[in-house]
């Protein structure tokens, strides 16, 4: 397996305090990777400067073979990373189909020109979008509201829409920003369903998660930070029973932990 | 006086036609306001350079009408461009008070600067229309009037169309509604906002250009239609495009009756006087605000 984002000393002050002190990780194309860490210890600040929604103070993110250090938000998007936010963030007036061709459509060949002339080439790309968004709208179970406006929907479902429409054009890497936060414990098994079935497509998922279970579950490999350093990184295994990410994240000893799962078995 | 019917379906008439022109003002404000979050104070002034386009094209096609009315829709349109990649591009999402300063601004400089070379006489246009009208029994409207009102429903139609169906009028909503999601998907805010201020300036050049041989041309026509525009605006509900379009015609009906029967004093006042009825009712407006709803 290769990288596909490679993020490289990446720093960030405010003020004079460093939310983000150098921090170095890769995302291998394919997996599904976990960012974790306890509040303020960097992660939001880390994917927000990844996918160009806050300036970087220093280091370097590649995607696949291209530099995108520093590239404003909707040009590292047009290069293939896409994210979504941890307070979701659909457009509740459109309908749910229109929020996925909005999507996608930044990315379709087409120009306005063709699409004056409704040549083929613009049929041909709202065809493969319009196949696209059915079937991603099938995976997220929302197929009854394809029509429908988005903003009637429940919070989880809006969750489900905003990863479907970062789905939508193809992207490289989805980065989601507290995917569950919020969301109603019963459906967190779908999102986890949906997200191993796009994973096993081929999809490349990096996940920031507070929800330990979720990030155990799903994860390949989990990067903890800690103080906007990198703690550790390895498989979810080695992570939950790694004495110093149990003491700074979880605060428990490894002998809690442990019976802490056999609580939760 | 006596009021008889056709006294008033004459005033409906005028109305209405002066209401859809004003649209074409408060449509542009409004999407410009959806999409880049700021007033533009200088609008006015579009429409004003709009129907001064038409008095300088219109010699020189013969008195025409449609080739100068094409030719000040143009210029606007080319005028909006360059006020926003000179002024606006510049700007900050986060800066509205700078946005305030340099529209204010260019308003006054655009003003004056006609003033210098035009001079403030107000100009008179005619075109090969003369004064021509069309006579239902013994109502009668000017054709320069009604088509005016029909060239501002077919915009209207076409806007509306660009909205709802085209990948750039989507993007436009999307910068709209939600600005990071925009961008989250790839979207240029700055070709969105460069045309949504082409488009908006279009709008205006046709309102200016089309009130041109309808009312007297001077370098502060906009000015006065400018605040009814943000009225209507306001209370259509900020970014609210239909609001603002049924607000606009509203208005245009209720200043032709009150023009009708009181003195000229009340029809300004009343625009104004309704604006605050409305707000104190409906502090968000009459309809909802935001978020470029176009339907």
């Amino acid at each position: 397996m290769s990288a596909i984002l490679r993020v490289t000393d990446l720093r960030k002050s405010y003020s004079g305090i460093h939310a983000l002190d150098g921090v170095s990780f890769d995302v291998e194309a394919g997996s599904i990777t976990g960012l974790i860490g306890p509040n303020g210890s960097g992660k939001s600040t880390a994917i927000d400067c990844i996918s160009g929604f806050q300036k970087l103070g220093g280091g370097k993110v590649v995607l696949g073979d291209a530099d995108i250090t520093g590239r404003p938000a909707h040009l590292i998007a047009r290069a293939g990373l896409m994210r979504t936010f941890q307070t979701v963030r659909v457009y509740d007036r459109l309908s749910l189909a229109d929020n996925l061709a909005i999507a996608a459509q930044q990315f379709d060949p087409a120009t306005w020109i063709d699409e004056f002339l409704r040549t083929r080439r613009y049929r041909q790309a709202v065809e493969a979008s319009e196949k696209r968004a059915r079937q991603l709208v099938e995976l997220i179970g929302l197929q009854r509201y394809y029509e429908a406006e988005t903003g009637i929907l429940s919070y989880g479902q809006k969750k489900l829409v905003a990863l479907a429409a970062a789905l939508m054009p193809h992207p490289k890497i989805v980065v989601l920003d507290e995917p569950v936060a919020g969301v109603n414990p019963s459906r967190i098994r779908e999102i986890e369903v949906a997200l191993q079935q796009l994973n096993q497509a081929g999809e490349t998922f990096l996940i920031v998660e507070h929800n330990v279970q979720f990030i155990t579950t799903l994860c390949h490999r989990v990067i903890v930070l800690e103080q906007g350093r990198k703690l550790t990184e390895g498989t979810a295994a080695e992570i939950h029973t790694d004495a110093r990410v149990l003491e700074a994240y979880l605060g428990m000893t490894p002998e809690m932990a442990e019976a802490e799962m056999r609580g939760a078995a | 006086m006596t009021i008889d019917a056709v006294y008033i379906l004459q005033l409906t008439l005028n109305g209405l036609a002066l209401g859809l022109l004003y649209a074409l003002i408060a449509v542009g404000l409004s999407l410009i306001f959806g999409v880049m979050e700021i007033i533009n104070f200088a609008h006015g002034e579009l429409l004003m350079l709009g129907a001064y386009a038409m008095t300088f094209a219109l010699p020189v096609v013969g008195l025409l009408y449609w080739p100068a009315l094409a030719a000040a829709i143009l210029l606007v349109m080319l005028a909006g461009l360059l006020v926003y990649e000179i002024l606006l591009a510049r700007l900050r999402p986060d800066e509205f008070e700078r946005s305030i300063l340099i529209t204010l601004g260019l308003s006054i400089i655009l003003i004056h600067t006609v003033q210098y070379f035009f001079t403030a006489t107000p100009r008179i246009v005619d075109t090969q229309y003369g004064f021509d009208g069309v006579e239902i029994g013994n109502i009668r409207i000017t054709l320069t009037r009604l088509i005016g009102a029909a060239a501002a429903l077919v915009a209207f139609a076409g806007l509306y169309s660009t909205l709802r169906f085209t990948q750039f009028g989507r993007a436009m909503r999307a910068i709209a509604q939600n600005r990071e999601a925009a961008l989250m998907v790839g979207i240029r805010p700055r070709v969105v906002a460069r045309n949504a201020m082409v488009l908006a300036a279009g709008l205006c050049g046709l309102g200016g250009a089309a009130l041109a041989p309808i009312q007297l041309v001077t370098p502060y026509m906009g000015q006065f239609l400018i605040f009814k525009a943000f009225a209507l605006v306001t209370i259509g509900g900020l970014g609210n495009i239909p609001g603002a379009v049924v607000a606009a015609v509203v208005l245009g009906l209720l200043e032709s009756v009150i023009g009708g029967f009181f003195a000229s004093a009340w029809q300004e006042g009343s625009v104004f006087v309704v604006m605050i009825v409305a707000l104190l009712l409906r502090p968000e407006g009459l309809f909802k605000r935001g978020g470029m709803r176009v339907g």
